[in-house]
Formats: C-alpha cells, sequence, structure tokens
C-alpha cells in the first residue's frame, strides 16, 4: 500500500542512488532484497559501450597491471575526477593516480557529492536538489542494494527510508497496547528490555535499535530497514527510545513519514572505531605497497632492517672500475649498504666452495652489528643472485624457499633471470617487485587483511609455511559447484562463441587458451592448468598480494596482462621421445581478470595453431569481456560457496582451548599419560583428574554428557581455576563475536560444533565412550573425523598434494569458528615446527633425485645411511599451558599435542602435517589416507 | 679458526686472524687423520673474508653448500699474546692427538654435547667409597677413575669442574697411548686459563686408569704401588668388571628394550651423559653408523627441537614465556632403511634413542618413556 507513494515523491532519486551502492559482504543476509535490480543494469550495459577504463594503462610492451578497487567505484561515476586508485606502470616508472578524493571527502558534505553524480546524470530534480542544499542533516541515500553488476561498495552512515504510516489502522489493534506505535505504525520491533548494551548508550533514552520488523509493516515493506540499524530520526525529528512514542503520537492521519536509520553496519564500525581504523590504514598500505607507494611508516621501518637483494656479474674483469659487477641491488638503505659493501665476501664464498666442495654454496650466515643475517645464494650461469634477511625474521629453510621462489617467478615473468635484471626498463619493475617481496618477508601480517583479526593472525601465522609449499590453496566443494565451475571453465577454455569463436570475423584466432584457474577468496576453487603452470601462477599471485586482496571484496576491477615464459612449455623435460607432443614454438601471455572475490588466471598461446603474435601486443578486449562475463556468471555459485566456506566439510577440527587438561603434577602426568597406560593394557590404573574446558562454556557445559572424572570432587576447583585464568586472555571481542555468529546467521555450524563437543568427553575412558554413542552416531562421527579413536583430537593440518599442485588446510574461517587463545599460540607453532620438518623432507626429495638419476649412482650411499638426509616422518610433542597464567597457586593446565609430518614418495609424493592432541595414537598413513582420499583437481 | 666439512673429509684450519699465518691445519677423512691439506689459495681466500668481513663490522658465521657441506669460520679469540708464531706453532704440536680425535670417529660423545661420557658400573657405591678414601689419602680433591674415556667413578670435586675441561680431561686421557703413569701440565680452560696443573693418571688396569688433578703435591713418586696395591687391590674384581663397560656404558644383563640399537642420555643439569650403539651388536647399521646417526640426531634436537638453555635461543616477542614447551621428537628415517630415532626429555634428563625399524612408530615415546624411567636411578 506504500509503495505506490514511495515512488511518485522520493522513489526516484532514491533509486538513483542506490544504484552505484552494493552490498556490503558481511550484510548479505538478503532481507533487504528488493526489485531493483531492472534498473541497475543500465549502469553496466553502458560499460560494455564504453571504451575500457584500462586501454590507457596498457605500456608500450603490452603489459598492464590495472587495479581498481571497489571502494572508489562510486566516484568513478564523476566523468570529470577520476577517483579510483589507479595503478599502471608507464615507461620508466610506476605512475600512481591516486587523486585527493580522499581530502575533498573530508570537507565536502557528502551530499554534495551525490547531487554532483545526479547532475552528472542529469537525473537530478530541481525539488530535490534544492532541498539538499539547505539540510546538513543526515544524508539521504538507500544503503544495500546489491547490484550484481558493479562492485560497488558504498558504507553510509544514514539513510532516509520513507514509509507510508496510517494511524487509522490503529484502531484495530488499539486494544491490545498503546504504547508500542514503533510497532504498530512502522512495523519496527525495538526491545527495550534485552537492547544490545554495547551498541552505544546515551544518557537520555536508548537509541533505537531495530530489533525485527513486523511482517506486513511498512519498514519491512520498503524493503530498506535492516535490523540492527538504528532509527535517529523522524521527519528530521531526533527520536531516542523515550520520546518515539510520543513523536509518533503526533502523525495526524494518513502520511508519508521520513524516517532517518544510522546504518548497522555503519555504528558497527563506529563502535570499533579504533580497531577499524587500524584496520584501514592497514589495507590502504597493502594498496599502496601494491601501487609501489608504501607508506611512509612502513618504509621506515622495514629500512631499518638489513635485506638485500643483489644479482651480482661472477666474470669480473680485474680493470673493471667499482660496482660494475653489480647488474642490481634493492634496497638503497643504509643497513643494506653494509651488506652490498660485503659482497666480496659473497662473490669469494661462491667461487671457493665450488672449487673445494663442487657444489655450489646455498647459503651463509653472517654477523651484522650483532644480528644473525642469513644470506642465500641462487647461482645462474655466470651470475648470482643473492638475498639477504635478518635470521630473526626468516628462518633460513623459508629463506631458502624463498629464493627459490624469486628465481621461478622472475623466470616465469621474463624468461630469465638476465633478462630480467639486465634491462634498463625492467629496473623501476624491479624495485616494485622486491619492495613487495620484502614486505611480505618482514612483515607477513601486512598483506593478510581478513576480515577478523584472529583470521588475520592465522594468515600471517601461516604464510611462513604456505607461502612456500609448491601449490595453491584449494578449497574442496562439493560435486555439483565443482561440475558447475568445470563447465563454465570449460566452455570459456574451448573459445568457441560470439567473438571468440573464429567463425566471428573469420580471421585466426588470436591466443589458443590453454587452461584457466579460478580462485575465490585466495582459494584455488577450479584448475584446469597443468601443474607447473599452475604453481608458476600462483607463485606469481602469491608474489602480488593479489589472493589475500581477493580475499576482502575489494576488486572492482582487475586486469593483468603481461607474457610470460612458463618453464613447462618452453623448456620441456629432454627425456621425452620423440613421439610425445612438441610444444609449438610459441609465446604465452597471462591474463588476469579480477572481479571482487573472484581471481580467473588464464594461460593464452600465439602461434602454434594460433596466429602468430607480433611485437608486443597488449590484452585483447573481446577476451578480457569474455573473462569477465564468465565472472560475472560465476556469482550465481558465489553464495554457495560462501556456505560451504562458513559450514566446514573438510576433516573435523577440534579447538585446543577445549582439550587444556586440569593443574595435575608434571611428570605424573607425562607418565600416566593416556598413550602408555593404552598400550601397556592398564587403562584402569589411576586416570589423573581432568576437565576440559571450553571457551563457550555456556554452551557446552550445558550439551556435554558428564564424563566419567568429572564427576571426582577434585576436577571442579581446577575447572573454576581455569575459568578464572582464561578469561582475561581470550581476545576481549572474541567472545561477542563469536556468539554473535552463533546466535544469529551461524547457529546451525555451532550447534553442530556443541553437538560435537558434546561427544568429546574425557579421552582417558575410552571404553565408556564407544558404549555410550550409537552405532550411527559412531557412522556419522567417522565420516567428517580424521584421527581415530572416539573422539575427534585433530587440531590442524596441512596436506600437500605434489601431482596437482594443491595443498589444503583448514579454511579462514574453519579456524575462526574455533577460536581459542591457546589454538591459535598452537597454530603458530605447528607452522615454525612444519617448516622445519618440510626442510628435512626437501633434503630427503633432493636425495631421491639424485638417486633416480641413472649416471649417478656413486658411492655416495654411506652417506644418507648415516646421515639424516633420508627422513619420511618426523614428529615433534609440544607441551603448552595458556599464557598469561596468573594464578601463582596453582600450576596452569597443560596440554600436551604432536605435530608431526610425513613425506610419501610413493606412488606419488605428498606431505602430510597434521597436529593432533596427545591422548590418542595416530598413524599418519592413515590420516593421510583419510585426507587425500578424493582429492581431486 | 675455520672448520669445513665435506663429504666425509673434515679440515680443521686454524689461522692467526691478525696475520693469516696458518697455526694448524689437521684433515681426516672417514675418521682417520689424513695428510690431505686444503690447498693454500682456499686458507688464503678463508682469511682474506674473515679479514675483509672484519673490517667491514660484518663476521661470517658459516656457509652451506648443497650437500650439507659446512663451513664455519669462529673467531677465535686470539690464543693470549702470540708472541712467536713459530714456536706457537710446535707447541701447539703437542695437542694434535687430542685434535685428531676430535676430528676422528670417537666412541665418545662429550665434544658435541659438552657433557662428560659416564659409564655405570655395577657396583658404582663400592668404587665410589673407595676413590674417596683414595682422594683423602692423597690429599687431593680431584680424582676419577676413568675407562677409555669415560667416568666410571669420580670425587666431589671432580665433579665441580667446569664445562670445558670436565669434558677435555676424560678426553684427553682416553687419546693420549697408553702408559703405565703420566704427569701430564695441563692448562683449565675455564677454572685456570693461565696457571697450569698437573694431570697425574696412573694405569690399574689396562685402558683403566686413575686420573688426579693436583698442584705441585703429591709427587708422582708418593703414589707408589704400596698405596695403590693397598686401597685397589680389594676390589680388582670390581675393576675388571669395569673394563668391559668401555663401550657398553650400561651393566651386564640390563633391561632394555629389543628394539634398542643405540642410547644417549643426558643429564642437563649434572652435565653429563652415557651413550652406547652396544646392543645388538651384530645387527644393521654398523656402530659407527649408529654413532654418527645418533650424533645428527643430537644435533637436530639439540638446535632446532630443545634449545638447551631456553631463554636466548627462544624467541620471546611476546614478552611470555615460551607456551610451547617440546616434549618429545621422532624421526623415522627411510625409503629402505626405515631407522627410527626417538628423543624424549622429561626434567632435566634427555634421552635418545635409536631403535629397529620393527618398532611401531606410535609407540615410540612409551619407549622411551619407559627407558627412560628405568634408566633413571643410574644417572
Amino acid at each position: 500500500m506504500a509503495s505506490p507513494t514511495l515512488h511518485d515523491s522520493r522513489g526516484g532519486p532514491d533509486k538513483l542512488h542506490g544504484e552505484p551502492s552494493s552490498q556490503e559482504d558481511e550484510d548479505s543476509d538478503s532481507e533487504d532484497r528488493t526489485g531493483d535490480s531492472g534498473s541497475c543494469t543500465s549502469a553496466s550495459s553502458n560499460d560494455d559501450d564504453l571504451e575500457p577504463e584500462w586501454l590507457d594503462s596498457v605500456q608500450r610492451n603490452g603489459e598492464l597491471f590495472y587495479l581498481e578497487l571497489s571502494e572508489g567505484e562510486e566516484e568513478s561515476l564523476l566523468p570529470e575526477t577520476p577517483t579510483v586508485n589507479h595503478v599502471r606502470f608507464s615507461e620508466n616508472e610506476i605512475i600512481i593516480e591516486e587523486d585527493d578524493y580522499k581530502e575533498r571527502k573530508k570537507h565536502e558534505p557528502k551530499l554534495k557529492r551525490f547531487t554532483r553524480i545526479l547532475k552528472s546524470k542529469k537525473l537530478l530534480p530541481k525539488r530535490y536538489h534544492k532541498k539538499s542544499s539547505n539540510n546538513d542533516g543526515p544524508v539521504s541515500i538507500l544503503k544495500h542494494q546489491l547490484n550484481p553488476k558493479i562492485g560497488v561498495t558504498v558504507h553510509q552512515r544514514y539513510k532516509d527510508v520513507t514509509v507510508y504510516v496510517n494511524p487509522k489502522n490503529l484502531t484495530v489493534t488499539k486494544a491490545r497496547e498503546q504504547l508500542k506505535l514503533l510497532e504498530v505504525l512502522v512495523g519496527i520491533i525495538h526491545q527495550t528490555k534485552w537492547s544490545w548494551r554495547r551498541s552505544g548508550k546515551q544518557s537520555d533514552g536508548e537509541r533505537l535499535v531495530v530489533h525485527g520488523l513486523l511482517p506486513g509493516g511498512s519498514a519491512m515493506k520498503s524493503g530498506q530497514v535492516l535490523i540492527g540499524d538504528v532509527l535517529v530520526a523522524v521527519n528530521d525529528v531526533d527520536v531516542t527510545s523515550e520520546n518515539i512514542e510520543r513523536v509518533l503520537s503526533c502523525i495526524p492521519g494518513p502520511m508519508q513519514v521520513k524516517l532517518t536509520f544510522e546504518n548497522a553496519y555503519a555504528m558497527k564500525k563506529e563502535t570499533a572505531q579504533p580497531k577499524k581504523k587500524k584496520k584501514q590504514s592497514n589495507a590502504n598500505d597493502l594498496v599502496k605497497l601494491l601501487c609501489g607507494e608504501a607508506a611512509e611508516d612502513i618504509q621506515q621501518s622495514v629500512l631499518v632492517t638489513p635485506h638485500i637483494i643483489m644479482y651480482l656479474n661472477l666474470q669480473l674483469d680485474s680493470d673493471s672500475s667499482k660496482e660494475e659487477e653489480i647488474l642490481y641491488h634493492y634496497p638503497m638503505s643504509e643497513a643494506s649498504q653494509k651488506l652490498k659493501s660485503v659482497r666480496g665476501i659473497f662473490l669469494t664464498l661462491c667461487d671457493m666452495l665450488e672449487n673445494v666442495t663442487g657444489t655450489q654454496v646455498t647459503s651463509s650466515s653472517l654477523l651484522l652489528k650483532g644480528k644473525q643475517i642469513h644470506v642465500a645464494y641462487w647461482k645462474e650461469s655466470d651470475k648470482l643472485l643473492l638475498i639477504g634477511l635478518p635470521a630473526e625474521e626468516v628462518p633460513l629453510p623459508q629463506l631458502r624457499n624463498m629464493i627459490e621462489d624469486v628465481a621461478q617467478t622472475l623466470k616465469f615473468m621474463y624468461g630469465s633471470l638476465d633478462s630480467a635484471f639486465c634491462q634498463v626498463e625492467n629496473v623501476p619493475r624491479l624495485d616494485h617487485f622486491f619492495s613487495l617481496f620484502f614486505q611480505r618477508a618482514l612483515h607477513p601480517a601486512r598483506q593478510h587483511l581478513s576480515a577478523s583479526p584472529s583470521a588475520q593472525q592465522y594468515s600471517a601465522a601461516s604464510s611462513v609455511l604456505l607461502d612456500s609449499l609448491p601449490g595453491a590453496r584449494w578449497l574442496t566443494l562439493p560435486q555439483e559447484i565443482k561440475v558447475e565451475l568445470d563447465t563454465m571453465l570449460s566452455d570459456l577454455e574451448a573459445a568457441d562463441f560470439a567473438e571468440l569463436s573464429e567463425d566471428y570475423y573469420n580471421i585466426r584466432r588470436l591466443y589458443t587458451i590453454l587452461g584457466s584457474s579460478l580462485f575465490y577468496k585466495g582459494y584455488l576453487i577450479c584448475s584446469h592448468l597443468p601443474k607447473d603452470d599452475l604453481i608458476e601462477i600462483a607463485v606469481y599471485c602469491r608474489h602480488y598480494c593479489l589472493l589475500p586482496l581477493a580475499a576482502k571484496q575489494r576488486i572492482g576491477q582487475l586486469i593483468i596482462w603481461r607474457e610470460v615464459f612458463p618453464r613447462h612449455h618452453l623448456h620441456p623435460s629432454t627425456e621425452s621421445d620423440t613421439d610425445a607432443f612438441q610444444e609449438p614454438e610459441g609465446r604465452y601471455f597471462l591474463l588476469i581478470v579480477g572481479l571482487r572475490h573472484y581471481v580467473l588466471c588464464v594461460l593464452l598461446e600465439a602461434g602454434g595453431c594460433t596466429s602468430k603474435a607480433t611485437g608486443n601486443p597488449g590484452p585483447d578486449c573481446v577476451y578480457v569481456d569474455q573473462f569477465r562475463a564468465t565472472l560475472h556468471r560465476l556469482e550465481a555459485v558465489q553464495s554457495r560457496i560462501d556456505e560451504r566456506l562458513a559450514s566446514s566439510t573438510g576433516p573435523w577440527l577440534s579447538c585446543a582451548d577445549w582439550f587444556l587438561a586440569g593443574p595435575r603434577d608434571k611428570t605424573d602426568g607425562l607418565t600416566t599419560s593416556p598413550i602408555i597406560s593404552r598400550l601397556h593394557g592398564t587403562s584402569k590404573a589411576k586416570t589423573p583428574p581432568t576437565c576440559r574446558r571450553a571457551i563457550f562454556s555456556d554452551y557446552s557445559f550445558k550439551t556435554r554428557k558428564p564424563s566419567p572424572s568429572r564427576g571426582s570432587g577434585e576436577s571442579e576447583p581446577g575447572c573454576e581455576g581455569e575459568g578464572i585464568g582464561l578469561s582475561p586472555h581470550t581476545t576481549p571481542d572474541a567472545i561477542p563475536r563469536q556468539r554473535e555468529s552463533s546466535g544469529s546467521e551461524d547457529s546451525g555450524t555451532w550447534l553442530k560444533a556443541s553437538k560435537k563437543k558434546s561427544t568429546l568427553p574425557n579421552p582417558f575412558h575410552l571404553g565408556n565412550l564407544k558404549k555410550e554413542l550409537s552405532e550411527k552416531e559412531l557412522e556419522i562421527y567417522n565420516t567428517m573425523k580424521l584421527t581415530s579413536g572416539p573422539e575427534n583430537t585433530l587440531f590442524h593440518y596441512v596436506a600437500l598434494e605434489t601431482v596437482q599442485g594443491i595443498f589444503i588446510t583448514p579454511t579462514h574461517e574453519e579456524v575462526a569458528q574455533l577460536g581459542g587463545s591457546v589454538h591459535s599460540q598452537l597454530i603458530k607453532n605447528f607452522h615454525q615446527c612444519c617448516l622445519s620438518i618440510r626442510a628435512f623432507f626437501q633434503q630427503t626429495l633432493v636425495e631421491e633425485k639424485k638417486k633416480a638419476l641413472p649416471g649417478r649412482d656413486h658411492a655416495d650411499s654411506s652417506t644418507p645411511a648415516s646421515s639424516l638426509s633420508a627422513v619420511k616422518e618426523h614428529g615433534v610433542l609440544f607441551e603448552c599451558s595458556p599464557e598469561n597464567w596468573t594464578d601463582p597457586k596453582k600450576s596452569p593446565p597443560v596440554l600436551t599435542y604432536w605435530v608431526v609430518g610425513r613425506l610419501f614418495l610413493h606412488p606419488k609424493p605428498q606431505e602430510l602435517y597434521v597436529c593432533f592432541h596427545d591422548s590418542v595414537t595416530e598413524i599418519a598413513i592413515e590420516m593421510a589416507f583419510k585426507l587425500f582420499f578424493g582429492l581431486t583437481l | 679458526m675455520g672448520e669445513e666439512g665435506s663429504g666425509d673429509t673434515v679440515h680443521l684450519l686454524c689461522l692467526a686472524a691478525s696475520s693469516g699465518v696458518p697455526l694448524f691445519c689437521r684433515s681426516s677423512r672417514g675418521g682417520a687423520p689424513t695428510r690431505q691439506q686444503l690447498p693454500f689459495s682456499v686458507i688464503g681466500s678463508l682469511n682474506g673474508v674473515h679479514m675483509f668481513g672484519q673490517n667491514l663490522d660484518v663476521q661470517l658465521n658459516s656457509a652451506r653448500t648443497e650437500d650439507t657441506t659446512v663451513v664455519l669460520i669462529v673467531g677465535l679469540e686470539e690464543l693470549t699474546n702470540i708472541r712467536n708464531v713459530e714456536r706457537l706453532k710446535k707447541e701447539l704440536r703437542a695437542s694434535y692427538r687430542l685434535i685428531d680425535s676430535f676430528l676422528g670417529d670417537s666412541e665418545l660423545i662429550g665434544d658435541l654435547t659438552q657433557c662428560v661420557d659416564c659409564v655405570i658400573p655395577p657396583e658404582g657405591s663400592l668404587l665410589q667409597e673407595t676413590l674417596s678414601g683414595f682422594a683423602e689419602a692423597t690429599g687431593t680433591a680431584f680424582v676419577s677413575l676413568l675407562v677409555s674415556g669415560r667416568v666410571v667413578a669420580a670425587t666431589e670435586g671432580w665433579w665441580r669442574l667446569g664445562m670445558p675441561e670436565a669434558v677435555l680431561l676424560p678426553w684427553l686421557v682416553g687419546s693420549l697411548p697408553p702408559q703405565a703413569a703420566r704427569d701430564y701440565p695441563v692448562y683449565l680452560p675455564h677454572g685456570s686459563p693461565t696457571v697450569p696443573h698437573r694431570l697425574l693418571t696412573l694405569t690399574l688396569l689396562p685402558s683403566l686408569e686413575l686420573c688426579l688433578l693436583c698442584g705441585p703435591r703429591p709427587s708422582l713418586s708418593q703414589l707408589n704401588p704400596q698405596l695403590l696395591e693397598r686401597w685397589w687391590l680389594p676390589l680388582l674384581d670390581p675393576l675388571r668388571g669395569c673394563l668391559a663397560l668401555g663401550p657398553r656404558a650400561l651393566p651386564d644383563g640390563f633391561p632394555l628394550h629389543a628394539d634398542i640399537l643405540g642410547l644417549l642420555l643426558l643429564h642437563l643439569e649434572l652435565k653429563r651423559c652415557v651413550f652406547t650403539v652396544e646392543p645388538l651388536r651384530d645387527k644393521e647399521p654398523s656402530p659407527e653408523q649408529r654413532r654418527r646417526l645418533l650424533r645428527n640426531f643430537y644435533t637436530l634436537v639439540a638446535t632446532t627441537h630443545f634449545p638447551s638453555d631456553p631463554g636466548p635461543t627462544e624467541k620471546t616477542e611476546d614478552g611470555v614465556r615460551p607456551a610451547q614447551m617440546p616434549r618429545a621428537c621422532y624421526l623415522v628415517l627411510g625409503p629402505g632403511t626405515g631407522w627410527q630415532l626417538v628423543a624424549l626429555q622429561l626434567g632435566l634428563r634427555l634421552l635418545l634413542l635409536l631403535l629397529s625399524p620393527q618398532s611401531p612408530t606410535h609407540g615410540l615415546r612409551s619407549l622411551a618413556t619407559h627407558t627412560l624411567h628405568s634408566l633413571t636411578p643410574l644417572l
């Protein structure tokens, strides 16, 4: 009943406001979905007719690195002020077109900007313009219109909603209540009793948070009021819970009422003001980094740490002038100068050690101002690539992986190290490349901007290991989604439609699509690329931080185009017989198109069966458009992938904090640890009193079956002690967030979790438990559980599949759901430990490769027998207790867990790293079988 | 000073840092000393690298090449004041045997663990009593009974010796050619770096020696055969029993699990260790291989997982005590060999075991725990 009038008066302009704005990812509750999509398409379809905005950014050599952030896109509607952060590389320098729009934003009232937008579109009715110009009140703008075509995010703090109110309807319901005019008239439910305290306190009356919407009420009909919004004004009269009823009662008869709301999202941001600020600056850091313009403070903090990359020429003429052997070096900072000046040491070592030992030097360690620096060497023909980083920031095994990655990426980008370093025009690009590289190495947390700090912590902790794994992070998806994705990519790769087909223009195709791979929020979800190509592309993306960038919804448009030199195609293994497929002598191009969370990487081949590429071709619009269209199509699947991300279907994980055993004598605990008692059949031996405490005790304690040992009186005080001890050091906002998520949209998963925990009683009473579990329960249990034994003891895992070049590990969401302060410590430790375990495996693989070489079975076989260079399994047992244990009377509770790495050489090399509680004996092979089973691209 | 290993060749090179004059260069190949020396150019380059770095305030510590070759350059504090390089070189010759024994394949492990190699005698208390009485009678506080470089029993005073010398003295005695008695001047790097002490050794039985560390008194002649007979003849049988202990370290019949091929037990506070690779001698791998495996494993465990003092090595960036303490670790070698190594730390004791492939991997820790408990009363 309200809708017609709404459209008549204010609907027009409001709708237009809504257009550019888009849905913030977290709020995709679909409550506010209304049929606005019709008008939305106009803008994007206009887009297609225009010249692509990235066209100007293509460099002379054909390369393109175009990044447009979604945040700026509202402004891009203003033709006279380009507002997005464009990154583009020109001939000799990187030009960053970052306008001063942020400055302007501060000074200029938001409304003015919007009127300008509208004016520019010639859509603004005069009436509106007049009114708004003398109105300093909250800006009127619609929020949360999902525009499926444009990736725009607008966070406006206030929004106006016009609703039709008819007090005459009151007569019907009058008898019931007299006070709830807000509910009856407008259809907004606000409950004073359980109002969200944290959302804001005001002395004079409470803020009117929308707690619910009355079905059929005008607020719901408007489709613009969201739960969580705060009603701040009615017809420009400020309202609180105190005066709202009075204000509403003044409405004489049926009329349009303007309700002004503070956005739910904006308010959340406000309450978390300091954090948000920090996060935002971080976010900007990443962008600035990508733009090649690092923020001052980052630069500074990095510059004081000694680090260097040098590319040296080993072929020296004795009469050459000084520093001629340095072909490239970065950075120019003072701390790095020192390392540069001692390059003689590196050159000498490289030369001498090779003479003496017959093998090449790989690394050396030196002390510089009391700081240990590792220097990794990479020798190629007569050139030497050196990377030096402080030992405390980057452990040696990681550094060696890093230099290999750098060499691999540079070769992928430029063909060879020589062509990368020895061409003058590459210098600014390399500077950018290495500034990114060192940022990543020295401040791993900076580039991981996940939604929550815990996820960010997880990313930073795991990057030590994951960044060096030869593979892409894989997300296992349900079969039907996978099939859908596969079909879409296959369709794309077939390149047989419209402008891509040869019939269309009747000319040869420009490129053959060799394969494509699709990333979603940094996870690889579909790949049709050979393993080597996939790894190279993944390393490239990792280097340019594309994946963390895509993990947040920050990509408005990303187009990367460059010629690449995939090793797999250009240097095929020499052993292949002549019957095998011969790689055509073509050229290869990488096209990366990003949109929102999706990044689509496509490897194109020119030559071969397509027309030969001449010169430095730029990205072809037809291809870019097709790929973008594919990404647009993929948005249909997005919600289902998100669903998968939210509800983990991977192996079930436990949080370490649940397992913290009660205080007990340390040695006693170790001797009577269940592992032993079980092995020796003395399970009836005295079991130490233990209790496990979940952080959210109110959830878990209710549902948990009483475990036998909890009956003993001793364990109770232990429990309480822990409760007191633990509470101060759980991250302050962790609990509310968790509660919230479990309370509202996530309740399904949380229920599962608590149910899971209910079958998680004392590990020391295995026999009892088995009886309690029914057959069916066990069955369900086993499908998602990796560990043996009745309860789930798995904390974390990383599984690397080298044949397909992928690895799997718990998603950010899964880890975030577990939470737990001890758990995050454990994860950090796990990755560091795995790094050193993996160093052994890498050595084993090298040995194996040597053995496999036919003509080289020299008498060295005695060395591996006594050295530890052939390791297939390595496990470390850790003991941990909550940090900041404040109770001096009690010893902190202790948790013991294994970190086990296992290398499989046959039938194909696989690596598995697991972390599990010590109570159950695990056999790594079995776990690996369960994990790798059915893991296919 | 530089040290370098290539394959199984090890070179130890000592240079005067200031002048670059080589003081000595010892090499060993496959555990035996060789005459093969580093080429002079290499020596020159090594010194050059060190000098160059020193001028620029940079100290090179180590470098690695592909097959785990390690070059260690340790800036040793100069051997006091080198007045006469040639004389110093001559003097250093006396210690070649000791140095070579470090480079070679020793049966001991004290050089690596910095713990005194010990054996567990079957009648320890009896020997201990006699030793104390003998020490009192001779008026020396520092007396020990050694069997092929391992300590069988020692007086309180001897155990109080500081770290380098406590390991070095038995090692030195073990490396010297057999003699009935010795009177040997020694500097104690920790306790008395400038004033030499006398190390008296008396061979009671072949490879079983009585050591006294003393000042000017007593003279060797004071320790006459009558005195020795009076104290030690009654203990002839227990002493004979000690002879076999050399490589075995543990008394006969000590119950060890059948899968154990090698064992290293360290007491981290007392700085003593028991090291043996004798169990199931006839099985693969050879004792040398077992020793090398355990040595390598110890290096791994001590450097990466169980840093000896948690203070400096542990990263305490968060300003809290390390919350994640490693307690045990294991390694399964392969492919082909399948030998397993396990390390377990309980309190002040650290146990490392080499196990045969048939031992189940998931039972490693319990096996180690049991072994450690049965060994606890001994050390």
